[in-house]
């Protein structure tokens, strides 16, 4: 029943961008976990995570993040968040993991934070 | 389907992780029609995944062939969902807490344990309520007004069921 989620990793700028596409439950621990590892392994310091705007998002896809988060920090690594809809962005905030990761509307917002730039 | 009428729809799931998303969509239908807001319906598409994944996942022990039945029962001005499931692991929790995001990322608290949270503060009432006798196991409990003042004008037996039986309101 749950769409298979999509994941795949590229680099940007001094950032290392995750995009999701489908799903992000429990069925996508695996996936996630893979690809943070991954980008881990080629040594990148920044992170995005870019979801899409209408896809569903539960408290164990937000439970695998924390996981993440928790690798992160002992890898001195920073986090941004993109793409995710109001009422997911309100979810984030709720539980708390806003404070380990910064949300922004895009990935161009988020890479512009990294780098130094105004947002154009 | 006008906000006058009173209306009924019941569901049978799998109890099995992604039916989930079947009381979702029909959910949000439902809520359409009714004239919520679309932030609105946004919660109560994440409410009612929350509950039905606990549904699954606790209350039947994703065991699917048990069922999870969801009952959306809309009138003029709420929204009420009914969620039951076979009680397999037995009582429902009481007290439900502020996510230790903190002690998670530590390390010191186990990853999860957010579903109830989240669907307590993004609906008007919620909370486990007693079966009937001709029912058993576990009766989840949600209400959403129409009007956001009507918040505050919750029914006294409502209120009073959330309290007895653990309920989150």
């Amino acid at each position: 029943m749950s769409e298979e989620i999509q994941v795949s990793v590229r680099g940007e700028e001094n950032v290392t961008v995750i995009d999701l596409v489908g799903d992000v439950t429990t069925f996508a621990e695996e996936a996630i976990n893979q690809a943070y590892q991954s980008a881990s392994a080629d040594g990148a310091k920044n992170i995005v995570f870019n979801f899409r705007e209408n896809d569903y998002i539960n408290s164990a896809g937000i439970a695998i993040l924390i996981g993440v988060v928790t690798e992160a920090r002992k890898r001195d690594q920073k986090l941004l968040m993109t793409g995710l809809s109001a009422h997911f962005q309100k979810i984030f905030r709720m539980v708390g993991l806003t404070q380990y990761a910064d949300l922004y509307p895009t990935v161009t917002d988020a890479l512009a934070s990294v780098n130094g730039e105004t947002a154009a | 389907m006008t906000p006058q009428s009173n209306r009924v729809v019941e569901l049978r799931i799998p109890s099995e992780l992604g039916y989930e998303k079947i009381a979702r969509e029909a959910v949000a239908t439902v809520a359409h029609r009714l004239n919520f807001t679309k932030e609105k319906v946004e919660d109560i598409k994440t409410a009612i995944s929350e509950a039905c994944t606990n549904a699954i996942r606790y209350g039947s022990g994703s065991d699917a062939r048990m069922k999870v039945v969801v009952i959306l029962t809309a009138d003029e001005d709420k929204l009420d969902i009914l969620i039951k499931d076979p009680g397999a692991s037995g009582a429902p929790p009481i007290d439900i807490d502020i996510p230790d995001i903190d002690g998670m990322v530590e390390g010191k608290r186990r990853l999860g344990g957010m579903g109830l949270y989240i669907i307590r503060e993004l609906v008007d009432e919620a909370g486990f309520v007693e079966a009937s006798d001709e029912d058993e196991g576990n009766q989840f409990r949600m209400v959403i007004y129409r009007v956001e003042d009507n918040k505050k004008e919750s029914s006294p037996e409502a209120k009073a069921s959330g309290s007895e039986n653990g309920g989150l309101a």
